[in-house]
Formats: C-alpha cells, structure tokens, sequence
C-alpha cells in the first residue's frame, strides 16, 4: 500500500522529493452536463502501447493514442521507472488502463459514450511541466473527438 | 498525472482520476482526484475483479458533480492483499549455478529452456495475451546478446535503448511464467522470486552493478532495478551469492 509511514525510508524519501508545487493557478472546468450523459475519454501515464508502436524514451512528453476499436490485451508497456508492481498488468489490463470497464459503463447508460481514441503518456523523468505542450496537443484532439471529461490513472 | 489533469482542465475538459501518492497530489492540487491506498502499478486495485474496479471508478467519477476545487478525497478500501501460503505454489525449481563451466549465456540458456513451458501455459490462460515483445527480439536473441555481454565484462552503452528494452521483456517473460497457474498471486512473492532465485534476475542486478561502476553512465541504474531490489540483495546477500561462481 502506498501510505508513506508503511514504506521504507529511503522509498518514502524518494517518493516525497517528487512533490511539487501548482503549476499555475487552480485551474477548474465543471463538467458540462450529467455524467450519464457525457464522453468520457481514458488516458494514462503508465506508457502504454500497442507492440508495434514506437516505445517511450527514458525521458519523454511524447503520447500514444490507443484505439477504442483496437484490442486493449494487445497494449504493452515502456515505463521507465522500475519501481511499481507489473504482476497486476500481466494479469489485467483494467488494473491500469481500465477501457473493459468504460465500455461497461457505456453499455449500462452510466455514463454517456466512450471517445474514440485514448492517450498514454509515459509519467517518469520530467519535470510536470514539461508536458504543457502535448497536453494541449492531446485536450484539441479530445475536444474535437466531443470529449466532456477525462478519467486518469497513473502507474 | 497531476500536470495532464492541470493543463487538461486548463483547456476546457473536465478530468478526474486516481491518485497513488497522496503527499504529491496534495502538493500539486490538481482539480480532482481520489486517493487510493493500493501499490504502486496498480491504480485500479485488483486484478481480475470487475467488481472491486467498478467502486473504485464509480468513486472517482462522482468527484465530477463537485462544484469547486481542488478536490482530493480519499478512497476508503484497500486493495485485498494475497497471502504467499494461499498462493499458487511456483512451478519452477531454480538450479543452482554451477562452476566454472556455467557461463552467463550458458545460464541463461537453460533458464528459458526451463521457463518455456510455463510461459507457454501462462499464454494460453490469457488467452494469448502477453507483455513481452517492446524489443523487438526473441528471448532467445535477448538473452544470448545480454550473456554475452556479462560473459565479456562488456556494457551496451551503445545500445541503451534496447538494453533497457531487452531486460523489460526478460522481466515480464519471468513473471508471466510465474504466474502460469490459475490463481491470485502475492506480488511481493513474485519480484522475490525474480529478483533472488532466477537467473535472469542476477543477470540485471549485475548489469546493475556494472553500471553504477560506470563513470558516465551510472544514472542508468535508475531505469534496470528497483531500489528495493538492489537494498535488500546488500541487506541479505542473497542474489550476490549467485553470482560467486562465475
């Protein structure tokens, strides 16, 4: 479990000296209109990609898109940490990228549809705002895509 | 994740998500997020168990009727954790080294030859699915080139990128044959057993040593082993004994 006082000290060290400050000031969209009724866009920063895609550099900004018609059990992973459990993605690919379960969502009217292509970034070896550009890149391509909202998970 | 959910909502898209460090998601205040207790790598908690990832998503999802921000609300239940004597026993017995004759490449040879099968098993209980393959080479190939390297005291400077790609494939190669039984699996068990009883685990911890010797390339070490790999092989000596023989 990642609760600090749990770790040892030189992780919850190590762990601790990635904390940084706002980027800017708060920065707030409300959501638009009911869950049930928007789109809902996945991204991740564990480096995830289809095999055939150019891996992710030691230090890279760079995204992938991922398909929502393509197989998600073909992704694979170019992290450049070490330092996180990948038992659980071997296992499942809903444990970091969790599009079975959206599609569920979807199916069952929780939320309203799922966008037609998700991204992946590769969170490791940057300062954060080093990602400005192609987050930006990334939010034109969900705003044209009708994307209300976006779902994170890290790695 | 912090910055995607900042310059995101900065642009007019609303954005939630899972944060797994709460001490620097408090510190970036980014619009929404929910904490979760669970280990790192794994943000929806538990494998396999669509249930368990519904409430986890549910709960973040929810931080999108909040009104005002920044919002970090903490998930309250933890990832159920797998007991080592619940879980599926390992299927594979490692040899130990041999003496002189054992080379690297020899080593690891053997090893694939050993976990094949497994890995062929573990293929099929995912219905093909595997995380092998982001360098291009076989495993053959991987470990034939990364034997050799040992065997001649030599390092891929020239070729980090595939090395830091060959030695991710060999991990998760390891870990899928590991895992081939059907069953829940105790994470920690399985990086002990990679990193102090396989071969190919001494063979990236001994890269790892090689590269921390480097005088320019010593930074590499950040990207081959976990920190908690290399700490507890000093503390317990276990992988270093493997590697007396050659």
């Amino acid at each position: 479990m990642v609760r600090l006082k749990d770790l040892p000290d030189y992780e919850r060290e190590h762990l601790l000296s990635k904390s940084e400050p706002p980027l800017g000031p708060p920065a707030w969209t409300p959501l638009a209109q009911e869950i049930s009724r928007s789109r809902i866009a996945l991204i991740t920063t564990a480096g995830l990609h289809f095999r055939g895609d150019p891996t992710f550099q030691f230090a890279d900004a760079t995204f992938r898109p991922i398909s929502g018609d393509e197989n998600a059990d073909n992704l694979v992973m170019s992290h450049s940490s070490v330092n996180f459990d990948k038992t659980g993605f071997a296992e499942d690919v809903n444990l970091v990228f969790p599009i079975n379960r959206f599609q569920e969502l979807a199916a069952s009217g929780a939320i309203g549809s799922l966008a037609a292509i998700h991204y992946s970034f590769m969170g490791a070896g940057l300062a954060p705002s080093t990602y400005e550009t192609t987050a930006s890149q990334v939010a034109g391509m969900l705003k044209q895509d009708k994307v209300d909202a976006v779902f994170l998970t890290p790695v | 994740m912090s910055a995607l959910s900042y310059y995101l909502e900065r642009e007019g898209i609303s954005t939630t998500g899972i944060s797994l460090v709460r001490e620097n998601t408090a510190s970036m205040q980014p619009p929404r997020a929910l904490w979760v207790s669970f280990p790192l790598g794994r943000p929806l908690g538990k494998p396999g168990d669509a249930a368990f990832q519904h409430r986890v998503i549910d709960a973040a999802l929810r931080l999108l009727n909040r009104t005002s921000g920044p919002v970090l609300e903490d998930y309250p239940e933890d990832a159920p954790t797998v007991e080592v004597d619940h879980a599926p026993a390992c299927p594979v017995s490692f040899a130990k080294h041999t003496k002189e004759t054992d080379t690297w490449v020899d080593g690891l040879r053997a090893e694939l030859q050993t976990l094949n099968p497994w890995h062929d098993l573990s293929r099929r209980r995912r219905d093909g699915r595997t995380l092998v393959g982001i360098s291009g080479l076989s495993m053959q190939e991987n470990l034939e080139k990364l034997g050799r390297l040992l065997d001649e005291d030599r390092l891929p400077d020239a070729e980090l990128k595939w090395f830091k790609a060959a030695i991710e494939d060999l991990k998760v190669f390891c870990i899928e044959a590991l895992t081939a039984k059907p069953g829940e699996y105790n994470q920690q068990q399985i990086e002990n057993i990679f990193w102090f009883e396989t071969r190919m685990g001494s063979a990236v911890l001994e890269f790892n040593d090689r590269f921390r010797d480097h005088a320019e390339l010593s930074a590499i070490t950040r990207i081959i082993a976990p920190r908690a790999a290399t700490i507890n092989r000093k503390e317990t000596g276990k992988a270093d004994t493997s590697n007396e023989d050659l």
